[in-house]
């Protein structure tokens, strides 16, 4: 009688316990099922473009040198720890895939500080979460790596399904990611590029690819330099630099540099330097590039910009008092200032760094993810330079 | 520090004794002398001679064509404009005015979104939200005795915010918010209507700021009034001067040359951005002090502050045509400021002009 008793008991409490799982499991597989009919891809942006355009980007990932720091900074494999970060990282503690389906899963969106295109960038994360509807939350530090870890750790206690960052400082975000990888909650990192150890702790990384669109737009620079200065056997150029440390720094000026030494021999660095001490400041880009125009005169041919608004704005007033119209200026975009200086026949070609997009594919991996497809670890952005016969398009801008 | 008092005159007292004439002795250095006599200009002058120097031995080109010395001027115009300002406030014993950056920014955002009205009413409305910030800085730190510089930088948090508040963090745009082409063809001139072809509007302005400035400062009751304030408040007070008014007099010109410094970067950069008067306030505290007005107050001239502008500029036109690199001109930067700073303070101390 006991024995019976003992038996029941037991077949009561598997099947209290087994219902359920059997229930959810069916219900996951409907989710699941649900998740993978929303489609994306016609989504847009405000400036009219598809906000999850693919890459366009067929290179393959070369090999890495024993030590890229021995080659000059004019050999692109100089610079492989920073253009090929995140393909060749060591998986640790990585989740799988629950493959239970997007909808209805939290995120936690944290960035990197307020700025115009931020905003955007979260706006274009938002219409991706709510096609898969999804419980999306966006934090803001701004700009402060101290209240970032604080926000990290609050999301931690709310126990998303996944946490996507921007990490504020390259170094910092490998604690930021181990701290997350061990509390089990998985991770995406986005935008930014962050010292290569901390991808060891994300599902991946998407972001725009600073390097590729840079090559990109220092061979049709050159081509365009070619054709002003029909058989020359040197021409001149300069580079305003972005923000010394961060990876744009490096991208945006030793990116076409190492790309023209192979593509252009004939194009040679005059000078690079950053408008200090503000960057992004008109006046001060303004006095550089005036600078620059009294000590290389004539042989100055062509200038590269970091930044398509205040350091474009500031070259063109250095020019235009100083009479030249014969400089091609080429710069990274694409705000309302650089794609109306496009417009006017001022900028030659600027970089498309969509901000909507950027934040809309770190939230399309994490719902493929979800979704249990497999993924590549890093995702470029899709590249492109915007140049007058194609500018038009790009309007409204984002931000 | 010692004292150099000679010996009191037979059969006074010591009261007596210190109603006499002060005889402290004095150890001027040609240095010294030299920095007194040509002030900040001198300074000014000896990089001038520096860059001829580099340019005949061929080091640097062109650095003595006009349109060179024009960049210099040009590029320091705003931050003069700002400085002019600021200097009002230091002048006042309150340090600086660290609220120059909002209120810079905001200004623009003001401008621009007031353009659909016209522009006369697009830049009084700008200047005026402007001046209720000085009117606020003024009152606080006059009337409640708050330290400075915490106020002020509390009014450009806040300030900050509530840009970012009431424009959800987004840019504005002159061409989309103007009444007309004309309107924003107008404001697009700020910065860059250019007299003869030459001197911009921004150039112009300062001039006019440092003319009127030093007028103000020198020859005014109000300038008076405010030098007392700033060496002595208490001795201002028991002589009946309304301190008050006059700390806040002083906010508010900060807050008028903030403004007109934020509408020509907005002209500039064609856009209303939160972040356009970044900098702008350590910027123009360095050309103070470099201009030999101290911080503590009570001492200066507006036209030093324009030399310490200039010198500002001159040194990064040198650098840049030398190629000194990016990280090297903020080592050598801050270097220059300490040793003008220093051979200043130090010249001040052995006249017996300056015992901070």
């Amino acid at each position: 009688m006991k024995k019976l008793a003992f038996i029941a008991l037991a077949i009561a409490l598997a099947a209290f316990v087994a219902v359920p799982l059997i229930g959810q499991t069916a219900a996951q597989k409907a989710n699941l099922a649900a998740s993978l009919k929303i489609d994306t891809s016609k989504l847009l942006s405000a400036d009219n473009q598809l906000l999850l355009a693919p890459s366009t980007d067929n290179r393959k990932v070369p090999k890495r040198p024993a030590d890229p720091n021995k080659l000059p900074e004019t050999d692109p494999l100089h610079w492989y720890d920073m253009e090929w970060a995140g393909w060749n990282v060591k998986p640790t503690n990585i989740p799988k895939s629950p493959m239970t389906g997007a909808i209805g899963k939290k995120v936690i969106f944290i960035v990197h500080g307020d700025h115009p295109w931020t905003t955007a960038c979260i706006l274009g994360a938002q219409k991706v979460a709510d096609a898969y509807q999804m419980e999306f939350k966006a934090l803001s530090p701004n700009w402060d790596k101290v209240v970032q870890d604080q926000m990290i750790d609050q999301a931690i206690a709310e126990k998303p399904d996944m946490i996507l960052l921007i990490p504020l400082d390259a170094k910092g975000a490998v604690q930021q990611a181990r701290k997350i990888n061990q509390a089990k909650i998985p991770l995406h990192l986005f935008n930014m590029l962050p010292d290569a150890a901390a991808l060891n702790y994300s599902l991946g990384w998407t972001g725009p690819d600073d390097f590729g669109q840079f090559r990109l737009l220092a061979r049709a620079w050159a081509d365009e330099l070619r054709k002003r200065n029909p058989g020359a056997k040197s021409i001149g150029v300069a580079y305003v630099q972005h923000a010394p440390g961060g990876s744009p720094f490096f991208a945006r000026s030793f990116g076409p540099i190492s790309e023209l030494a192979g593509y252009a021999k004939e194009i040679k660095t005059l000078v690079a330097a950053s408008p200090t001490p503000a960057t992004f400041d008109a006046n001060t880009t303004m006095q550089l590039v005036s600078d620059w125009i009294t000590k290389y005169g004539d042989d100055l041919k062509g200038i590269c910009a970091s930044d398509d608004s205040a350091q474009a704005l500031g070259i063109f007033e250095a020019l235009e008092k100083a009479g030249r119209n014969d400089i091609v200026v080429v710069a990274a975009g694409n705000s309302k200032q650089g794609m109306d200086l496009v417009k006017d026949g001022k900028l030659f070609g600027i970089t498309y760094q969509t901000a909507e997009g950027d934040g809309a594919l770190s939230v399309q991996y994490a719902a493929d993810w979800f979704n249990g497809k497999k993924l590549a670890v890093r995702q470029n952005l899709a590249q492109h330079i915007i140049t007058a016969e194609d500018v038009e398009g790009f309007y409204p801008p984002q931000w | 520090m010692s004292d150099n008092r000679g010996p009191a005159p037979d059969g006074a007292t010591d009261g007596a004794a210190t109603a006499q004439a002060d005889t402290r002795s004095v150890k001027t250095g040609s240095l010294s002398s030299l920095v007194n006599t040509a002030g900040v200009y001198g300074i000014a002058l000896l990089f001038l001679v520096l860059g001829a120097v580099l340019q005949f031995t061929g080091a640097i080109g062109n650095f003595l064509s006009p349109q060179n010395l024009l960049n210099i001027v040009d590029a320091v115009a705003l931050v003069g404009i700002v400085a002019v300002g600021m200097s009002f406030v230091t002048y006042s014993g309150n340090y600086a005015d660290m609220s120059v950056p909002t209120t810079m920014g905001l200004t623009g955002y003001i401008c621009i979104e007031l353009l659909r009205y016209g522009f006369i009413p697009a830049i009084i409305g700008a200047i005026g939200v402007s001046l209720l910030i000085g009117v606020l800085n003024g009152f606080v730190v006059g009337k409640f005795k708050a330290n400075p510089i915490i106020w002020t930088l509390a009014v450009n948090y806040v300030t900050m915010g509530i840009i970012r508040l009431v424009w959800v963090n987004k840019q504005i745009y002159p061409d989309m918010k103007g009444s007309s082409p004309d309107v924003v063809a107008l404001f697009d001139a700020i910065y860059r209507l250019r007299f003869f072809k030459l001197i911009g509007l921004p150039l112009v302005i300062l001039i006019l700021l440092v003319v009127i400035g030093q007028f103000v400062l020198t020859k005014t009751s109000f300038g008076v009034k405010l030098k007392l304030t700033g060496s002595a408040p208490k001795a201002a007070k028991l002589s009946g001067i309304p301190i008050e008014t006059v700390i806040m007099t002083s906010f508010v010109l900060a807050a008028f040359t903030a403004a007109i410094a934020g509408l020509a970067v907005t002209s500039l950069s064609r856009v209303g951005a939160w972040y356009n008067g970044a900098g702008y306030d350590f910027k123009a505290v360095t050309a103070i002090v470099i201009g030999g007005m101290t911080l503590a107050g009570g001492r200066g001239t507006i036209l030093g502050v324009l030399g310490g502008s200039l010198i500002i500029g001159i040194l990064n036109n040198i650098m840049t045509l030398i190629g000194i690199g990016t990280f090297s001109q903020d080592m050598v930067r801050g270097a220059i400021f300490i040793l003008v700073v220093g051979i200043n303070a130090k010249s001040l101390r052995s006249l017996g002009r300056d015992d901070a």
